[in-house]
């Protein structure tokens, strides 16, 4: 009966671990930049919100319009702009991480038809404690000041 | 010292440092508009899907002259956005004063047909052009601009090209006014396109 009791705990645990992150972490403007004619891949940006008390790292992301879907950074070494896979984004306690052009971005990677201007690209987001969340992001034409144009309409 | 005598020293270091900030801090990265004296730069010509293109041919007008590739996954979408936004806002008599150039520093899968078709999603008045690869490198040697190929795997056929990220404003003459930072912002560039017509 204790045994039970404690494997009852352990899974309830589990479970709220499980909802964890993903519960914890909100996904403002999400959107995926149309890429211009023939370009075999795009990024998709967003601004990640850690509400709890604890550091959250997204570890992977995946959608299905790209067959493969890295986390990328750029380095900026004297003026030569290097992109660059990243283990992982670290999402500080009560901070957030900016996924804009130029910086951090989830990079959709060969596409397997050409993204249209209004198709929506469901990302899913996986996090360090296990939890996953998986946000809509709509496709359109980037705005150079980082996030698109339409979210500024206040 | 006295308490107060330390105040006052105290407040003086703040105002000499105050002082010294107003005359020497410079923000980092360079501010826009600084001259480029030490870069050579001067005429070329690249293949475009129209003909040969030179620099000469935009004598009399100012060029914006960026070195990229159509495979850049991020950072050259972002400064053409840049770039573009910014015609957008210019008028039709100060876009007849400028030529917008993109020359591709990946000539191996960059063909003019390619580049053509790439400028245009971004505006119609730019214009995309390549050349050989001893070509391109003169060109990128005179104009102080890096590129180095990387391998990467998951990139399409398998390599991404490290590269100078900044753009040029080449003057009436063909000179090199100025150059600015990746993430300039679109309302900046406009800024020093009308200052320098």
């Amino acid at each position: 009966m204790k045994k039970l009791a404690f494997f009852v705990l352990t899974l309830s645990l589990s479970a709220a671990a499980l909802a964890g992150a993903a519960d914890q972490v909100s996904v403002d403007q999400p959107y995926v930049r149309l890429a211009p004619p023939n370009a075999p891949a795009t990024g998709a940006f967003m601004r990640l919100r850690n509400s709890s008390e604890q550091d959250v790292k997204l570890l992977k992301a995946s959608n299905p319009a790209s067959r493969v879907t890295e986390l990328h950074t750029h380095l900026n070494d004297n003026g030569v702009m290097k992109m660059r896979p990243v283990a992982n984004i670290e999402i500080k306690a009560k901070g957030e991480a900016v996924l804009q052009p130029g910086g951090l971005h989830v990079m959709l990677i060969d596409l397997k038809t050409p993204l249209k201007e209004g198709d929506v690209v469901p990302v899913t987001l996986s996090f360090d404690d296990g939890s996953e969340k998986t946000v809509d992001a709509p496709v359109m034409r980037s705005m150079a000041g980082g996030m698109p144009k339409m979210q500024h309409g206040h | 010292m006295n308490k107060q005598g330390s105040l006052i020293a105290v407040v003086l270091a703040l105002l000499l440092l105050l002082l010294g900030l107003a005359f020497f801090w410079q923000p980092v990265p360079a501010p826009l508009g600084h001259t480029e004296r030490a870069l050579p730069g001067g005429d070329f010509t690249v293949d475009s899907a129209q003909g040969p293109v030179s620099l000469h041919d935009y004598a009399g007008k100012l060029t914006v002259l960026y070195f990229g590739y159509t495979y850049c996954p991020d950072i050259c979408p972002t400064s053409l956005n840049a770039t573009a936004e910014a015609m957008q806002q210019l008028t039709p008599a100060e876009l007849a004063q400028l030529g917008v150039l993109f020359v591709s520093v990946d000539p191996q899968r960059d063909t003019p047909a390619r580049l053509a078709e790439y400028v245009r999603f971004f505006h119609p008045q730019m214009v995309g052009a390549t050349a050989s690869p001893a070509t391109i490198a003169e060109i990128a040697s005179r104009y102080g601009v890096f590129y180095a190929r990387q391998d990467v795997a998951t990139a399409g056929d398998g390599y991404v090209v490290d590269h100078s990220a900044e753009t040029f404003l080449l003057g009436r003459d063909g000179r090199v006014l100025e150059r600015w930072p990746h993430g300039t912002s679109p309302a900046a560039i406009v800024d020093r396109l009308r200052h320098a017509f």
